[in-house]
């Protein structure tokens, strides 16, 4: 008996090199094939995300509802001083909701004056959340929707409020969106009522950073900033949020959409956008096609 | 006889993968959506080391490598060289195994926490090397961390939930039937 297991690991060790071998080339090949072509090994990640997420969709919900439920629960024992809150917000949204309906008419009035139409192409399809980038060291969700809704890379995403990200990676019924705070989410940005233009650089924090701002002294913490558009990354005039001011002096921003509780969200549809189909080619003038069709010429005559 | 063992190691590679996919799942609930200063542990890691030293022959390479190609590809992580490190340094365990088994539990402490340093720090140097965008350093070492410190529990519940012990002299009958 004991000789024979010893015949076996004899027998089954190469075989077990050579298979951890090819497994680690085929890994590596993978990283290297991913470092060369990002995009289709990307659209390759969408796939299998789309293959595995929606598996997981049934039980996702409820699990998903459970500990909220039971994360709420905690918030039951301080209920007092929440309705206490909530009276004192109550009072200040009244005020707020008087100003609201007094612009409001204000506004329909001086649109009607112009006689604006609003794009109608600035519809949008609405997801929910089915799951989360499962990383600490990415911020990003997946959605219910897909290729099969029409949704295609680089739409904005935005909650009932404010912008959370942009598409990025899409599947036939899911879509990844990646946040404002990924470390790898740039968005340009106006700030208003100055008009400083800037970008929103998600670092992995709460509060993204303002960075390339034209001049910081015309910015104060509180003003609004919006989407500018440019770039053609996303259309103009989103509310992303308010500029604050962290305690080492950076500008940051304090998104408009509630991360905490993400559930629904709208992608907006946008079809002026240019689409990244390759890793890339050289930038190169058009004169240089010239002596080839030349050539080409040269031969039919 | 040997159609029970048979069932029994088949049984226990569902359950292997069973319990990483409930890991993944877990990972992949939409709970926390605002970014956290502090990385949980790596629980795939850990539960892959635990078998790999006291059960390799539930822990099968090919069953590790697809497991961790799916977390690279679903936690948006580059795809392949987390696989290749994790399947090097869960072999580099393996053939440590036998050593490990007659010392206490502090010696094989050390061995996995030194094997989770170096495939944490070599992933970062090859990241470095191609100039991929990287998380940041602090998160990456408070991850590592976790994983070594949560170790001794995912050893725990291995023992205690599903009998994943050391290989002792005495039920080496349980290994008849690797081939």
């Amino acid at each position: 008996m004991a000789k024979d297991r010893t015949h076996n690991d004899d027998y089954a060790g190469p075989l077990r090199r050579l298979l951890i071998g090819v497994l680690v080339v085929c890994a590596l090949g993978l990283f290297f094939l991913w470092r060369i072509d990002s995009p289709r090994v990307e659209r390759f990640r969408a796939q299998v995300v789309d293959r595995v997420v929606p598996n997981f969709d049934w039980a996702m919900a409820p699990v998903t509802g459970t500990v909220n439920i039971l994360r709420d629960f905690q918030s039951y024992q301080r209920i007092y001083q929440q309705n206490q809150e909530l009276r004192r917000e109550l009072q200040q949204m009244q005020a707020w909701k008087e100003a609201a309906l007094q612009l409001e008419q204000e506004n329909a009035r001086l649109l009607d004056l112009n006689n604006v139409r609003l794009d109608p192409r600035l519809t949008f399809v609405t997801g929910v959340v089915s799951a989360d980038s499962g990383s600490p060291f990415r911020q990003s969700l997946i959605l219910n929707v897909g290729s099969r809704d029409g949704i295609m890379d680089g739409w904005a995403t935005m909650d009932g409020l404010g912008l959370v990200g942009r598409i990025s990676g899409v599947g036939n019924n899911t879509a990844r969106v990646i946040l404002l705070t990924d470390s790898s989410s740039r968005i340009p940005v106006t700030v208003q009522p100055s008009g400083q233009r800037a970008l929103v650089v998600g670092d992995n924090s709460v509060a993204p950073i303002i960075d390339f701002l034209e001049d910081a002294g015309q910015v104060r913490p509180g003003d609004r900033v919006i989407t500018s558009g440019d770039g053609g990354v996303f259309p103009a005039g989103l509310l992303a949020g308010q500029i604050a001011v962290d305690p080492g002096g950076r500008m940051r921003l304090r998104p408009a959409a509630d991360y905490e509780r993400l559930e629904f969200l709208r992608v907006l549809r946008n079809y002026q956008r240019d689409e990244i189909g390759t890793a890339g080619d050289l930038i190169a003038p058009d004169t240089i096609e010239v002596p080839i069709q030349a050539q080409t010429g040269g031969g039919d005559g | 006889m040997a159609e029970r063992n048979n069932t029994r190691l088949w049984s226990m590679r569902g359950l292997f993968i069973l319990l990483c996919m409930f890991v993944i799942f877990w990972r992949l609930l939409p709970l926390d959506l605002v970014p956290r200063n502090i990385a949980g542990p790596d629980l795939i890691l850990a539960l892959i080391c635990t078998w790999v030293l006291r059960r390799p022959e539930y822990a099968t390479p090919l069953m590790i490598a697809a497991i961790v190609l799916l977390t690279d590809l679903l936690f948006q992580r580059p795809p392949g060289l987390w696989t290749a490190l994790v399947l090097l340094g869960s072999e580099a365990l393996k053939s440590r195994s036998a050593g490990l088994r007659d010392m206490g539990f502090v010696p094989e402490w050390i061995t996995v926490a030194s094997v989770l340093v170096v495939i944490t720090l070599a992933n970062r140097l090859v990241l470095a090397l191609l100039l991929v965008d990287q998380a940041p350093l602090g998160l990456t070492l408070v991850q590592m961390l976790m994983t070594i410190l949560f170790y001794p529990f995912v050893i725990m519940f291995s023992a205690m939930v599903f009998g994943i012990r050391k290989i002792k002299p005495g039920d080496a009958e349980s290994l008849g039937h690797r081939a």
